[in-house]
């Protein structure tokens, strides 16, 4: 047999906290141990939301920050799968299959980690930033549209010290997260920085340009639609850069090289 | 009460009549962590082709609004050097039967490959796949032309001593007469259906949901179209049926039995619930003690009508 070196579990997790951050924003906490125990950051859950088949589809959810036997899934309500998780209380069942997928790797020591975060894809790097020790200098910047679709709530933002942008100025820098990304660079003449990254395909797609004209290495992590979730369906495919075929988010990523990935423009799957 | 899970089909006894649908299972590894293989009678393969194929540009899968999901994988594999070079260690021989699915866009395609894994020791059989909706040249095409599948049938049969099952698409307007020319070109078996072509679309931006536009539809508003395959074949071939489409619990499994079917195959329903074929086997069971049955062999083509 081939060598397995990560091992997926399915376990039924019991909510203990749930709460609205913003408009379509939740943040729930799940204890699951044997997958919180387990979980790097940048892995994924695979969740099926509802008894039966009624969405059909599990969901994919990146891990946020894991504490003990919790972890942390922060999702934004797109669709009705996403809704009925919403609608979840404290007690709930919920049966997830994880952790999944590949882990962003930590940064070496002369390295400067910056992480760049689009609305919801904060949540991975929040995991990350607890996973880096206090003395280990970052950046944290947070990209939204506008301060009422917040993804993280005001106490957080200041624990971790995230500077944000937003597209009509209500909060933060007024502008994107990589005019913001290129203030900070410039004016704080950071050396060495690598970029840890997850949003929409479109900031990934405009940040892995910018990255290959100022050399910076990136990190992306990529969502996509997935059915197994596990490598054996390949409904997960993402182009790699080369042109030779596809990646399978589910196994090779989600977190991606950003130079081996075509993040087509913006226009992920 | 004990009930009897086992099917025997020719020469090869399943010790229950679950097998998962190809595609669905990868090579037999992938689920390793989650599934319980005990309740499985057997795997088949994701489909294998001669050369290598990339697959369908993203997004490969879907839900619809009616249930199911629709997927245009596009038949990505590793092809066959690659098969015999590494997923071969991954298959899970000592747990299952295994039978292997070929594809391809000619006949000698299918034998080309067939030659190569008859190397392989320990299969249980082949599943031809004459039927996927999701390649240009072949599949549907290929499968769609009763002489083709004849020829193809014939030539693998001509091969191997393996047991063969073939796999057609519920696109004909009669299955009866194809089902009958695979079984004359020498099939043990028939799998019953592949999925149908479908497309979902989003009315808001006025984008296919899927990067191929169309693609197969399966998950449980299959099941309908494939019990009127099943029975529409049962009544014209008496080799074994291997049902799939849409089984998701282990009610669905026994209407097939009832229907014509010998064997049953979980395909969509394992990304939902990897351990399907655990809990499907307990309620098939269940039915069973409910109906003072004591063997799945004898539910087979029970129908009354
Ligand atoms: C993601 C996916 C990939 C599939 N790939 C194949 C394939 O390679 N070969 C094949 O014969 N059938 C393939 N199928 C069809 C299934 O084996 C099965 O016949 C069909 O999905 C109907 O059964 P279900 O409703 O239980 O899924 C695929 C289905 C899905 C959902
Ligand atoms: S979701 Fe099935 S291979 Fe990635």
């Amino acid at each position: 047999m081939v060598n397995k070196i990560k091992m997926s579990i399915i376990e039924k997790g019991i909510i203990t906290d749930i709460k609205q951050i913003s408009g379509d924003i939740w943040d729930m906490t799940v204890a699951a141990s044997q997958i919180a125990r387990n979980s790097k950051p940048g892995q994924f859950v695979h969740v099926k939301v509802n008894n039966g088949f009624k969405p059909f589809l599990r969901r994919p959810l990146s891990i946020g920050p894991v504490n003990g036997d919790t972890l942390r899934l922060i999702f934004l309500v797109k669709g009705g799968g996403t809704q009925i998780l919403a609608k979840k209380n404290v007690g709930e069942e919920i049966d997830m299959i994880g952790p999944l997928g590949s882990a962003f790797r930590m940064p070496k020591k002369d390295e400067f980690p910056i992480f760049m975060a689009g609305g919801i894809g904060i949540v991975p790097l929040l995991f990350l930033d607890d996973c880096l020790t206090n003395d280990i200098q970052r950046l944290f910047l947070l990209g939204l549209r506008s301060r009422s679709f917040s993804t993280v709530s005001d106490d957080e933002l200041n624990k971790r010290s995230i500077y944000v942008s937003s597209d009509d100025g209500s909060i933060g820098f007024k502008g994107n997260v990589i005019e913001l990304l290129t203030e900070q660079l410039d004016n704080n003449k950071l050396i060495n920085p690598i970029i840890y990254s997850c949003g929409p395909g479109i900031m990934l797609a405009k940040l892995k340009e910018f990255c290959e004209m100022r050399q910076i290495p990136a990190y992306v992590s990529l969502e996509v639609p997935m059915g197994c979730g596990v490598g054996a369906c390949q409904s997960c495919a993402v182009p790699k850069a080369d042109g030779d075929g596809y990646y399978l988010v589910c196994q090779d990523g989600p977190v991606f090289d950003a130079s081996l990935v075509n993040l087509n423009h913006g226009e992920l799957p | 009460m004990i009930v009897n899970a086992n099917v025997r089909m020719g020469d090869i006894e399943l010790r229950t009549p679950l097998l998962t649908g190809s595609g669905t299972f990868g090579y037999g590894s992938e689920f390793e962590d989650l599934t319980d293989y005990s309740a499985l009678g057997g795997i088949v393969t994701k489909s294998l082709s001669f050369e290598p194929r990339a697959g369908n540009p993203p997004p490969r899968i879907c839900e619809t609004s009616s249930g199911g999901i629709i997927n245009s994988i596009g038949l990505a594999n590793v092809g066959i050097e690659e098969f015999l070079g590494s997923k071969v260690n991954e298959l899970p021989l000592d747990k299952t039967e295994v039978f292997l699915s070929v594809v391809g866009d000619s006949v000698e395609d299918f034998t080309k490959v067939v030659e190569r894994l008859e190397d392989v020791e320990r299969i249980a059989g082949y599943e031809l796949n004459v039927s996927c909706p999701n390649v240009k040249r072949g599949g549907l095409s290929l499968g769609g032309d009763r002489e083709a599948v004849t020829a193809i049938v014939r030539e693998v049969r001509a091969l191997t001593k393996r047991f063969i099952s073939v796999k057609l698409t519920p696109h004909y307007t009669l299955i009866a007469p194809v089902a009958q020319a695979a079984v004359d070109a020498g099939a043990d078996a028939l799998t019953l259906i592949n999925t149908l072509v479908g497309m979902e679309i989003n009315a808001e931006t006025r984008k296919p949901l899927l990067g191929n536009i169309t693609g197969g539809y399966s998950g449980p508003p299959l099941k309908p179209v494939a019990l009127a395959k099943v029975w529409q074949a049962a009544q014209v071939v008496d080799v074994p049926i291997w049902a799939s489409g849409g089984i998701v619990n282990g009610i669905d499994a026994i209407e097939f039995l009832l229907t014509g079917a010998t064997a049953l195959q979980v395909g969509s329903v394992l990304f939902a619930d990897p351990k399907a074929p655990t809990r499907i086997l307990n309620e098939m069971i269940q039915y069973c003690e409910r109906h003072n049955v004591d063997s799945f062999t004898d539910l087979i083509g029970g129908l009354r009508t």
